[in-house]
């Protein structure tokens, strides 16, 4: 069987804080359509990984190829508009506007209203709104079941649904790669339930069919969704395969697993 | 990308959702305001609160560019004023050196204003907090301490300030004169500048100016592009101090570099954080409050002068306390501006028989 074409390559990308090596020359190949999921102890390098690639963070070495493309020293904006969306480990929503203007910013790359069309409004620009405004309700609010909280103000929500408001403004770019950085960390297990539901859903449904790179703490999620999962340990990747793979690797399970085991059967 | 066209039926209610005046008591409300403004009041009033609305006026759209900056973009400015200088400059020298018509003068007033102010915005690309006030401040000192008074000021012999021979400014058939004219010209631009930054603040432009206000990292993860967005906001601003400093010209029929003092870009900063960051309501507020308490200081001053003849003179000393005074009180106590009270009070009216909380 032919495997889809590569969407992200990853070439040992080094990254260091002062004295901290964040990522040691790691290197990894997401292919179209997977949920590739990165897993390793706190403090791995997962969530500076997820930096370099989508252009928060400069590596000191290595290049960051997309769709074959380097973008290793384009701007985070850039790579946006090319279609990297994410999402944060800490949700860094806009905390006092509505559920609706956060999503909206999330269509920016696909409007064009100009300055003098924005000044004008009538017309062009009230045209493109109304349709982005159909476009959030019907494909993304509906989708993830939060329109009945569109004109809350978003710090006001509890966490779980600001979770998916995070999701929701990444989606809203229709991006080609979604890096999510812990999507169900502080969840509750039905809010988990319904993460891995969207995420499977945005994954899988060819109206989205979107490729995924998962940062996740709880292994069952990880198990259940990847296709193939890499395992980061102080900067290096230890390991790479499918999740059956990994779960018996006799490195991987000293490194992290065991620590893991006991965190996802306190759950 | 793939985008549908948005059905009729949820086309109108999204229409609806995001009319500027969603029901029909507020268009009433806004239509009986217009038609005040517009009809009323410039017939029942006396010159001496025709030119008071006119100094609110232009106190309006001094600040608006302010209010662009630190309320909506969140970018500090302390040096406004360079700004509107340049505007009252740009339009001073056209009109009485040139001979260009007042509307075209005030165009260029606007575009020259607009990229001065996009000149020392360029430093917001680098720096941040106190090395952009910094930035700005300097932009005070450059434009009207020394361009201003030592080269601009100086083009046709006119000596320090430049006053325009009565009649100089007309749009069409329409000459500039009287108190009432001037009262029109700044009615009909603080409305513009209003539906202006109200159209701004609602499409993509003014939402990415307000996301890098609250978060420039997720900001420039979905896509804007930081540094473009902060330019277009210095220009912009610029171009509300274009229009400000045309019009002064024409509230004044003179100019002189005197009336564009650092005080006054601070005084236009205090306005906002008086009247409410973040809205046009707060610019609007903050400027009637701001313009009128000190007129009314003024009028108590004169009343008392003949009791105490040594006011007179610190006129300017209690002015400049009462500003400090102000801001301390209303950093304090109202922290939010009068335009949050007065959402709040409208909240309580509409709620009203039910407002038990
Ligand atoms: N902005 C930063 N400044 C300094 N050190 C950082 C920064 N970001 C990450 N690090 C360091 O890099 C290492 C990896 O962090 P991180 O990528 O957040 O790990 P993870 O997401 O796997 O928990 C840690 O030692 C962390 O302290
Ligand atoms: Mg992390």
């Amino acid at each position: 069987m032919d495997s889809p074409p590569v969407i992200l390559q990853v070439e040992g990308i080094f990254l260091t804080f002062g004295g901290v090596m964040a990522l040691n020359g790691v290197s990894l190949a997401v292919r179209h359509g997977e949920i590739f999921s990165i897993i390793g102890p706190n403090g791995a390098g997962k969530t500076s990984l997820l930096n370099c690639i989508n252009g928060l963070y400069r590596p000191q070495r290595g290049r960051i190829l997309f769709n074959g493309q380097d973008i290793t020293r384009l701007p985070a904006h850039r790579r946006a508009r090319m279609g990297i969306a994410r999402t944060f480990q800490k949700t860094e929503l806009f905390k006092n506007m509505t559920v609706l203007d956060n999503v909206r910013l999330g269509r920016h790359i696909h409007m064009k209203t100009n300055l003098l069309d924005a000044l004008i409004y009538w017309g062009r620009a009230e045209w493109e709104e109304l349709a982005h405004r159909a476009f959030i309700e019907e494909e993304i609010l509906d989708l993830l079941e939060i329109g009945h909280l569109r004109h809350r103000v978003v710090g006001m929500l509890p966490y779980g649904l600001q979770k998916r408001v995070d999701l929701a403004r990444a989606l809203a770019l229709e991006p080609r790669l979604l890096l999510l950085d812990e999507p169900m960390a502080g969840l509750n297990l039905e809010e988990v339930e319904d993460m891995a539901r969207f995420i499977l859903e945005i994954n899988e449904n060819p109206r989205w069919g979107v490729t995924c790179v998962l940062v996740e703490h709880d292994m069952g999620v990880v198990m259940d969704l990847s296709h193939r999962v890499a395992v980061l340990n102080f900067g290096n990747k230890i390991a790479e395969g499918p999740p059956e793979e990994i779960q018996n690797n006799p490195v991987v399970i000293q490194a992290y697993l065991g620590e893991e085991a006991a965190y996802a059967t306190r759950r | 990308m793939r985008m549908r066209l948005p059905s009729g039926v949820f086309y109108q209610t999204y229409r609806q959702d995001q009319a500027l005046w969603p029901t029909t008591f507020v268009k009433l409300r806004m239509w009986g305001l217009l038609v005040f403004l517009f009809v009323i009041f410039p017939q029942i009033a006396s010159p001496y609160w025709l030119s008071l609305a006119n100094l609110v006026g232009y106190t309006i759209l001094s600040a608006m560019g302010v209010q662009l900056l630190i309320g909506y973009t969140g970018q500090v400015t302390l040096g406004h004023a360079a700004f509107i200088a340049a505007g009252a400059y740009t339009c001073a020298v056209l009109v009485l050196q040139y001979h260009v018509p007042y509307p075209l003068a005030f165009l260029a007033a606007m575009i020259v204003a607009g990229l001065w102010s996009m000149l020392f915005g360029l430093p917001s690309a680098r720096v941040k907090g106190f090395y952009l006030i910094m930035t700005t401040m300097a932009a005070q000192f450059i434009t009207v301490d020394f361009i201003i008074t030592q080269y601009v000021s100086r083009i046709g012999e006119r000596g320090h300030s430049f006053s325009l021979p009565p009649g100089t400014l007309s749009i069409g058939p329409w000459v500039i004169q009287s108190d009432r004219d001037i009262y029109y010209l700044m009615i009909a631009l603080v409305t513009l500048s209003v539906l202006a930054m109200t159209n701004l603040a609602r499409t993509r432009i003014g939402r990415a100016w307000m996301a890098i206000r609250d978060h420039d990292i997720a900001a420039e993860a979905l896509g804007i592009n930081i540094v473009a967005y902060k330019l277009l906001a210095f220009f912009m601003a610029g171009v509300f101090g274009g229009v400000a400093g045309a019009f002064w010209i024409a509230n004044l029929y003179a100019v002189s570099p005197e009336h564009f003092t650092w005080s006054w870009s601070l005084w236009l900063v205090g306005v906002i954080l008086i009247g409410g960051l973040g809205s046009n309501y707060g610019t609007i507020f903050g400027s009637l409050f701001m313009t009128l308490v000190m007129e009314a200081l003024r009028n108590i001053v004169t009343w008392l002068t003949p009791f105490f003849p040594s006011l007179e003179t610190s006129f300017l000393f209690v002015k400049e306390a009462a500003f400090g005074l102000a801001i301390i009180l209303f950093l304090l106590y109202e922290p939010n501006g009068l335009a949050y009270r007065w959402w709040q009070i409208k909240n309580y009216i509409h709620l009203w028989p039910f407002s038990y909380e």
